[in-house]
């Protein structure tokens, strides 16, 4: 299948992306991260140019969340939301700060020397979220890091999510096939994908009174 | 699984392993005496001696060159990986007796290698190049397709997400590669040990001298019999097992449930 997709975010802003499920949406965002390449077109994050030709991954600038928490096992979890910060940095203060920050808002104290293989899928998500804001990137990725928790969980981390983008200021582009999650995460606009290519784009609101497909209605109307 | 097919498993592993380990009942055979006097253990003792220094020294060949080759085919397409594994194959497959006569033509003092590093002084036949030499060509392959393999194991994603949070693809490969395929590449490095300390047939031919204790238990055999053979198994097992053995301990510490 062919994705053509064209993005625009301003700083700060939210994005949703919303479709049936293989509907090109991960293959999007693995693109702006790197983990695809695109055939055409390019990918720019401020004035840095991730694509053509395709930049490192350590050198691009993003976060990025996926279903899997993706923590190195043979790290404990205090290691493990240290893990991209060099040492001289590590050394700095502030940075210390920043870390023991996020280690008490996510509620990660009585983890922090626990092996990562260790923890639940609940508390490994908090972890990874820790350790992709520990680097304070510009831009957020989150493919589906919901995936397979409980509703009081993906609301905490929903809410853990906005609030440290209000804090920090990271632009955001969400994915998720459940809409309730994208509109709460990216309350202002959304992308509807299809088969690749997109076929709506507005706020929740145009989404929900004049969805532009019979497969998105479907997607959008009460189980 | 329930108690029943429990034991049944372990009698079932007990078997095997009693089945592996039989020959190591003829060591009780009745052939008399053993023979350990001082023209025997003489000998012994020097080529146990050559055979771990010898060994290393190709342990620390194999690993330095063999790890980034290994890192190399693992991040390769399926194509040249395919003709990595035939290059790979070629000098296990080989019949010891065969790769050493190889070797000799190859490396000794009639080919143009030979001749060539012989304007150095170093000599390719019954020397200790030609020993480790040797121990290379046959360990090579057993520990870069455990390398290999070990590699693969690692989620590649982890390593991804690694190089997202700033790492580059040499730290990655230090911190997070190298970490989680330790399991696998202890298995590799003691295979191509065990390989390479018990290697007789290409040795032989390239470095009868100075011997190592393959070769040495054979010349016992040719000179003493039997009696002179069974004692220096005894210290080749010995010698030969605790290394590799203790690689997997180390390997399993520190590894998290």
């Amino acid at each position: 299948m062919t994705v053509d997709v064209s993005l625009k975010l301003a700083s700060g802003e939210a994005l949703g992306l919303f479709g049936a499920s293989g509907a090109g949406k991960s293959t999007v965002l693995a693109c702006i991260a790197g983990i695809d390449e695109p055939d055409d077109g390019f990918v720019n994050l401020d004035n840095l140019q991730l694509f053509p030709p395709s930049l490192p991954l350590h050198r691009r600038p993003l976060g990025y969340l996926t279903q899997e928490p993706g923590l190195f096992p043979h790290l404990t979890v205090g290691e493990n939301v240290r893990f991209g910060i060099s040492k001289e940095v590590a050394a700095d203060c502030e940075q210390n700060r920043w870390i023991e920050t996020l280690r008490d808002h996510l509620h990660l104290g009585p983890l922090w020397p626990a092996p990562a293989s260790l923890i639940s899928g609940g508390q490994a998500r908090r972890v990874s979220l820790a350790r992709m804001l520990a680097r304070k990137p510009p831009l957020v990725l989150l493919d589906e890091p919901f995936a397979g928790l409980d509703r009081r969980l993906v609301r905490e981390l929903i809410d853990d999510l906005i609030f440290w983008s209000q804090t920090m200021g990271f632009s955001m582009v969400a994915v998720d096939h459940r809409a309730e999650v994208l509109h709460r995460l990216c309350p202002r606009q959304a992308i509807v994908l299809e088969h690749g290519r997109i076929v709506q784009q507005g706020t929740w609101n145009e989404l929900y009174s004049s969805p532009a497909t019979p497969l998105l209605r479907s997607l959008l109307a009460p189980i | 699984m329930n108690i029943d097919r429990h034991w049944i498993a372990r009698a079932g592993a007990i078997l095997f392993a009693l089945a592996l380990l039989y020959p190591l009942a003829a060591l009780f055979a009745r052939i008399g005496p053993w023979q350990w006097g001082e023209d025997v253990r003489g000998p012994a003792i020097a080529s146990m001696r050559v055979s771990l220094l010898f060994t290393s020294y190709s342990m620390i060949i194999i690993v330095a060159i063999g790890t980034p080759v290994a890192a190399y085919i693992a991040h390769c397409r399926v194509r040249e990986r395919l003709l990595w594994q035939a290059v790979l194959l070629i000098p296990i497959l080989l019949p010891p007796l065969a790769l050493g006569i190889l070797l000799s033509l190859a490396f000794g003092p009639y080919g143009a290698v030979g001749v060539w590093l012989k304007r150095f002084g170093v000599e390719m036949t019954n020397s200790a190049t030609a020993f480790v030499s040797t121990q290379v060509y046959v360990g090579m392959g057993y520990y870069v397709l455990g390398a290999v393999a070990a590699f693969d194991a690692v989620p590649r994603i982890l390593q991804k997400q690694a190089a997202l949070l700033g790492l580059t693809p040499w730290k990655v490969f230090l911190r997070v590669t190298l970490p989680l395929s330790r399991l696998g590449m202890a298995v590799a490095l003691s295979i191509a040990w065990v390989r390479a300390f018990g290697e007789f047939g290409a040795v032989v031919v390239t470095a009868y001298y100075p011997s190592g204790m393959p070769v040495q238990l054979w010349v016992n055999l040719q000179s003493f019999g039997l009696p002179a053979v069974m004692p220096l198994l005894v210290v080749f097992l010995a010698v030969a097992l605790p290394l590799p053995w203790l690689v997997h301990v180390l390997a399993q510490r520190g590894r998290h449930a």
